[in-house]
């Protein structure tokens, strides 16, 4: 049965629907939500609770955007919500850091690993490196470049103009690309 | 080649720095626009901005590559938080 079906049923109050529309998106969600803030507990939470937002609000969704876009909004307010919680811990500082684009990042990658898969040194580099990030500037570099929605779509998600959505992601690229060099050098 | 060296392409001056904000904000954009064809061409005379942006794409790679499966026991929770049954 398509989505748009499953929507018109479980708005109607069908179960079965909805445990279909859930176990659809919740695969995506989870690894989302865990990319998010690199917490399995948190990545739970943060699941179960959006899900339980789409569950409450399902009747108000318009079917303007794709479920999983809508998934997206809620988890990003959730991830957002809990980021605000945790006010003392401390994120790089990259609005105006210039230096992210300095010819001493000009390094040769060519001894990096190919598989993040098997490489728990890498996996543990890219963790750290992504945590530095604030959540606002991880949630577009994830949004955009990891799970793949558009500039657009991403503007609509985290409720910013495109401009703001592109001067923030290619500033988490190159803190990204500039933690990864300095963990490798 | 530094990040002030100047490569004058098409009557533009692309510094390589210039390069890497462009590059980052344009991986997966529209790249026809002028200043874009300046860029591209400065792009196949520098070793040192084709290596970043190699190294960008990279980046975004491997942290496409780096999944978390679902748990089975996290899927129970949330089909019990939800109330739902399979």
């Amino acid at each position: 049965m398509d989505e748009i079906k499953l929507i018109e049923l479980a708005k109607a109050g069908d179960r079965k629907a909805l445990t279909e529309l859930v176990i659809q998106h919740e695969q995506t969600i989870y690894n989302f939500s865990y990319k998010l803030c690199r917490d399995r507990q948190k990545a739970e939470n943060i699941m179960q609770e959006s899900f339980f937002s789409m569950v409450k609000s399902l009747h108000q969704f318009d079917g303007n955007s794709k479920l999983s876009t809508w998934l997206y909004r809620i988890v990003a307010n959730h991830c957002l919500m809990l980021a605000k919680k945790e006010k003392h811990r401390y994120f790089a500082s990259i609005d105006d850091d210039e230096s992210l684009f300095d010819e001493k990042y000009i390094a040769d990658w060519k001894r990096l690993p190919d598989k993040v898969t098997e490489n728990n040194e890498l996996k543990n580099i890219l963790d750290n490196a992504i945590q530095k990030l604030s959540p606002e500037y991880r949630m577009i570099f994830l949004l955009r470049d990891v799970e793949g929605l558009s500039t657009e779509e991403t503007a609509k998600v985290t409720e910013l103009s495109v401009p703001a959505v592109k001067s923030r992601l290619h500033r988490a690229r190159a803190f990204l690309r500039k933690e990864i060099t300095e963990a490798f050098k | 080649m530094t990040t002030d060296d100047y490569i004058p392409v098409q009557g533009q001056s692309v510094t390589c720095k210039d390069v890497m904000h462009h590059i980052c904000e344009s991986l997966g954009e529209d790249l026809n626009s002028e200043r874009c064809a300046a860029i591209k061409s400065h792009l196949d005379k520098c070793d040192g901005c084709q290596n970043y942006f190699k190294t960008v794409e990279i980046t975004i790679e491997y942290y496409r590559k780096y999944n978390f499966e679902l748990p089975p026991d996290v899927h129970e929770r949330l089909m019990s938080f939800l109330r739902l049954e399979e």
